[in-house]
């Protein structure tokens, strides 16, 4: 249900404004397709949190079918990837599962999603690259 | 940062020819290398697909999407400022020149620059090769691998753990253990004792796992061996003989040694050869004999030598090396032989007679030689060396200078011998002979001296001298006053001074003349000939008579290393040369009083007097005497006709005193305000007033006259301090102050002032007042070391040393701040500390008076009766003259007449930590 409530990026010169215009909050990006039942999942957590968040990150998502143009560019062959990105920066974090770029596994947890965020964004704000997240999925996920 | 407009984009369509992540510039990411390609932005056919279609946008005069245009403009190129203007023929005018002075710019230096670039960058690519380039030879050579080649390259595999793997491995071989004996002996008992058993040269090896032992041990009996010869090898008795002290040293040597075993292995085969290709070469033989004798072995040694002697016998130093390497009675038959061969070598014949024991021997070996070598100074000098009596050495002599009479040595030592007459005409000869030598008119007039013609001395100097500038060989004026100092330790002092007289004026510039000479005399006086110093003295006051500095420093000279005449000699003839120089005078008389003779030093001044009449100094010299042996009628009428000849304020001032100290108020009084009448800015003659009053207790007089004193000096610190005192003395504090305020006013800047208000208000209980008055002083005076002092008084104890510190940053050395510092030690008792300060201040400043007392008080604290009375005479050398308290205690009319002793004693008893 969420993805009908987050706004779309409808092309990649979308994408790019999205991410280049947001001077202060991180941008959240959802890569994936809407009818997918991972990412459905995504969204509505997404969805849940985007209120509270709103304050320090902003969340859209994007049919890597409709916008195929950064497939290659990120690696988007899961069904679900979620990346983030502050002042035209690709953020990274360390999840511990060995993919630091994105979270391409779904997550459960609201609070969870919301303390990966506020992770990334304290880092950004610092002029970090990477952080490291507050919880390891090493174990618990495989990837 | 440049903000882009924020605008809703999500609502608006995109440029049609846009390249996603393009003017982002985007970069990817490869995280694994089988699920995407490499690192890389948009694609280059979108890229392409993109410019294409913009281009032909262009072409067909649309307008591109003037957001985006914007969007990726750089915002600092103001091109298009004036797009908006028409472009007409002036503006292509104008282009066109810009043109042509661009191409003309560029074309300037065109080949230079372009080399030059090129150079660069052909720079810049060797030291930052492509990695394309860097391995483009090997690539190449990769087209020739063929297929089954390609396939079968190996897998790296993991190659880490098998490393480590191989590491333990390695260092578990390099683990080793003693094999016990047991082992071994059970192992092969039979070839080890056949080890033991068999000769020399064999080593057992049944199957190579076992030690030859004998070897080892034999190898070790032999470097022990080697060394106990070393160590023994200068022992002549057999006696061990082991120096205790050089025996870590010869240690150390002989392990050298060792360690050239080797060496001397590989240097030897290397010295054969030597001498084998070229057995004419003696320097090989040494070589080679030497290195033997290193190895000891000292029969091949002179085994090699030998034949090195053999080879060239016509090399004296082979011979000379044989001759060592041989025990003496050997080396007298190589020396017999040596000489057949070289028979005019002056060397080897000396080395032959040291071989011989006895005297007689040598003799003869001597005079052989001498027969051989008529010429050779040594071979006479050994041979007269020999002799005993001297009439046979005489004539050895005589026959020596018969046959060389060149050398002046063989000459002197004849003279030396025969008697006086003889000896006269002996150097006659010689100064026919060597018509060129100093030494032999030195010796002449050292003879003349001897013989008791003193006269004749300068004689024969002169012309020894004239001689010499005749013929040539004429010394140098330093050598001729070295030759005097020589003639000066021999004892002949008449010929020192004839040389100094006769040589001191040459070759100088008149006006160096006085600085030269006065150097000279300084330096012979650091080597300690005092006469020859006295001569240069003497003759340098001939020439320049007036010469105050000459004067003074010969009397120096006298003071210091003559007699009580002498000295009074020289002041003599130099108040005669300089009669209207006072200081020459008083030095006089100042000498005629350290021997208390009062009357020579009476007549002495009345002299003076004829010479300069009316000089206060010698006037006030005079009076000094008088009072000083307590002939005060005499001081008195002295001084009241000074005050009528020569009436200064000096002289003024001193009656005043002098009166005083007799006590004589009303009198003191009289001529003070006389002396007020004559000179009325004189600030110590209104002083002087004032304390007259205040020692006879009127009050009101005193600061009368204080206070018209400093009406008429206002700069006189001290006319001020007194005033503030007097007031202060009488409680009234405010008016104290206010006086103070007004001095600080006439004098800005004066640690004195600001000391003394600190110092009221401290007496008078002000604490917090005294505070912020050393706060300001310091402002005002930031170097003064007194204010400091008392700052740091005012401190808590534990304040203090950090106090101390900045001070000693700001006034460095002050001789008051380090004084401060001493005082702290003390008072925490740490003695040792404290009398290194109290050295430092005497040291910084001996001038103090009050530190003298400080520190004498210290000491009959903490320092035994010696270290006092070394203070004491220290204390009366330095004389002080300055101090606060010290001033006090020495101006005090009541101690007047008392000795320095007793004063400093005085001055210490008011002192305290």
């Amino acid at each position: 249900m969420g993805s009908v409530f987050l706004p779309h990026l409808k092309t990649g010169w979308h994408v790019d404004q999205a991410i280049m215009t947001e001077e202060e909050r991180l941008v959240v990006i959802r890569f994936g397709r809407d009818w997918d039942e991972q990412c459905m999942r995504m969204d509505e957590l997404l969805y849940r949190i985007a209120d509270r968040v709103k304050n320090f990150a902003v969340i859209y998502v994007c049919d890597i079918d409709e916008v195929p143009d950064f497939n290659k560019m990120y690696e988007l062959y899961d069904p679900c990837t979620v990346m983030f990105f502050f002042r035209n920066k690709h953020m990274m974090c360390d999840f511990g599962t060995g993919n630091n770029n994105k979270i391409n596994w779904v997550l459960e947890d609201k609070q969870e999603l919301i303390d990966i965020i506020e992770t990334i964004y304290k880092g950004a704000k610092k002029g970090r690259g990477l952080v490291i997240s507050p919880k390891d999925y090493s174990t618990k996920y495989r990837y | 940062m440049f903000a882009a407009p924020r605008r809703d984009f999500l609502n608006e369509p995109a440029p049609e020819n846009y390249v996603p992540g393009l003017g982002r510039g985007a970069t990817g990411f490869t995280t694994r290398s089988d699920i995407g390609p490499a690192r890389e932005g948009p694609s280059e056919d979108a890229i392409k697909a993109a410019l294409a279609k913009r281009a032909e946008a262009l072409e067909n005069g649309e307008a591109a999407d003037e957001d985006d245009e914007e969007r990726f403009r750089d915002n600092e190129n103001d091109e298009g400022l004036f797009a908006s203007g028409t472009y007409d023929e002036d503006d292509e005018e104008a282009d066109r020149i810009y043109k042509e002075v661009d191409d003309r710019m560029d074309s300037r230096r065109r080949a230079r620059r372009e080399a030059r670039e090129k150079r660069e960058e052909e720079e810049y690519e060797l030291k930052n090769p492509k990695m394309s380039k860097q391995f483009a030879d090997l690539k190449r050579a990769l087209s020739t691998v063929s297929d089954y080649e390609w396939a079968s390259i190996p897998e790296v595999g993991d190659l880490t753990g098998r490393n480590r793997r191989g590491r333990q491995l390695l260092q578990q071989e390099r683990r080793f253990y003693a094999v016990p004996d047991s082992v071994l002996a059970s192992r092969g008992p039979a070839a080890y004792d056949n080890a033991v058993d068999r000769g020399e040269g064999t080593t057992s090896s049944v199957d190579g796992t076992i030690t030859d032992f004998r070897q080892i041990s034999e190898a070790k009996d032999k470097m022990l061996g080697m060394r106990l010869d070393q160590a023994g090898t200068d022992s002549v008795s057999g006696s061990t003989n082991i120096d205790p002290k050089g025996y870590l040293t010869s240690l150390s040597s002989t392990i050298a040694r060792n360690d050239e075993i080797s060496n001397i292995a590989k240097n030897r085969e290397l010295l054969m050869s030597v001498v084998k290709t070229d057995p004419k070469h003696a320097n090989g033989w040494i070589a080679i004999a030497k290195l033997e004798e290193q190895a000891n072995r000292l029969s091949a040694a002179r085994r090699l030598i030998q034949q090195g002697c053999d080879n060239c016998p016509k090399n004296e130093d082979v011979w000379l090396e044989n001759m060592r390497l041989n025990q003496p009675a050997h080396a007298k038959i190589i020396a017999a032989k040596a000489v057949q061969n070289l028979p005019r070598s002056v060397k080897l014949w000396l080395e032959a007679m040291k071989l011989e024991g006895d005297i007689i021997a040598r003799k003869r070996v001597v005079r052989k030689a001498l027969e051989n070598i008529p010429q050779s100074v040594t071979l006479w000098k050994e041979a007269v060396n020999l002799e005993e009596s001297p009439a046979n050495a005489k004539i050895l002599l005589a026959r020596a200078v018969d046959l060389i009479p060149l050398s002046v040595d063989l000459w002197l030592a004849l003279a030396r011998l025969e008697t006086d007459e003889n000896a006269r005409k002996v150097l006659n000869k010689a100064r026919q002979a060597v018509r060129t030598s100093h030494e032999i008119w030195i010796a002449a007039a050292k003879l003349e001296e001897n013989a008791g013609n003193a006269s004749r001395v300068e004689i024969v100097i002169k012309k020894g001298i004239a001689e010499l500038q005749r013929r040539g060989g004429m010394l140098e004026r330093d050598q001729w006053i070295t030759e005097a100092e020589k003639c000066e330790r021999e004892g002949a002092v008449v010929t020192c001074q004839a040389i100094i007289r006769s040589t001191l004026g040459q070759g100088l510039e008149e006006e160096d003349q006085e600085a030269i000479w006065l150097d000279d005399a300084r330096n012979s006086v650091a080597r300690g000939c005092y006469e020859t110093a006295r001569a240069i003295y003497a003759y340098a006051l001939r020439v320049f008579p007036t010469v105050q500095v000459l004067w003074r420093e010969a009397t120096n000279l006298e003071k210091q290393h003559g007699t009580r005449e002498s000295l009074f000699g020289v002041l003599e003839s130099a108040v005669e040369a300089c009669p209207t120089s006072k200081d020459l005078w008083l030095l006089y008389s100042k000498e005629k009083l350290t021997i208390s003779d009062l009357e020579g030093a009476r007549l002495v001044l009345s002299r003076a007097f004829e010479h300069n009449p009316n000089d206060e100094d010698i006037w006030l010299a005079a009076v000094d005497i008088e009072a000083e042996n307590n002939q005060h009628a005499r001081a008195r009428v002295l001084l009241s006709r000074a005050r009528q000849e020569a009436g200064t304020e000096r002289v003024w001032i001193k009656s005043v005193v002098l009166e005083r100290q007799l006590k004589d108020s009303v009198a003191a009084l009289e001529l003070v305000n006389q002396c007020l009448h004559e000179y009325p800015t004189s600030a110590k003659a209104w002083m002087m007033k004032g304390q007259i009053y205040e020692v006879e207790n009127r009050i009101s007089q005193a600061r009368e006259a204080y206070i018209s004193g400093t009406k008429s000096c206002p700069k006189s610190v001290t006319l001020w301090l007194l005033l503030s005192r007097l007031e202060e003395s009488q409680h009234v504090i405010i008016r104290s102050r206010s006086v103070l305020e007004r001095a600080a006013l006439a004098n800005p800047k004066s640690p004195e002032l600001w000391l003394e208000r600190i110092r009221v208000e401290k007496r008078a209980n002000n604490i917090n007042q005294a505070r912020n008055l050393v706060a300001k002083a310091l402002q005002e005076c930031p170097t003064s070391g007194s204010i400091w002092a008392e700052s740091v008084s005012m401190e808590p104890r534990t304040q203090r040393k950090p106090r101390l510190i900045s001070g000693l940053k700001t006034c460095e050395n002050d001789p008051i701040l380090i004084a401060a510092i001493a005082r702290l030690f003390w008072s925490e008792r740490r003695a040792d500390k404290a009398k290194s300060w109290f050295e430092k201040v005497i040291k910084a400043d001996s001038d103090i008076g009050d530190h003298w007392a400080m520190m004498y008080k210290f000491l009959e604290n903490y320092g035994t009766e010696e270290e006092r009375n070394d203070l004491m005479s220290k204390f009366i050398a330095a004389d002080p003259h300055h101090g606060e308290a010290w001033t006090k205690v020495m101006k005090d009319v009541n101690n007047f007449g008392k000795s320095k002793d007793e004063l400093l004693q005085l001055a210490a008893s008011q002192m305290s930590p």
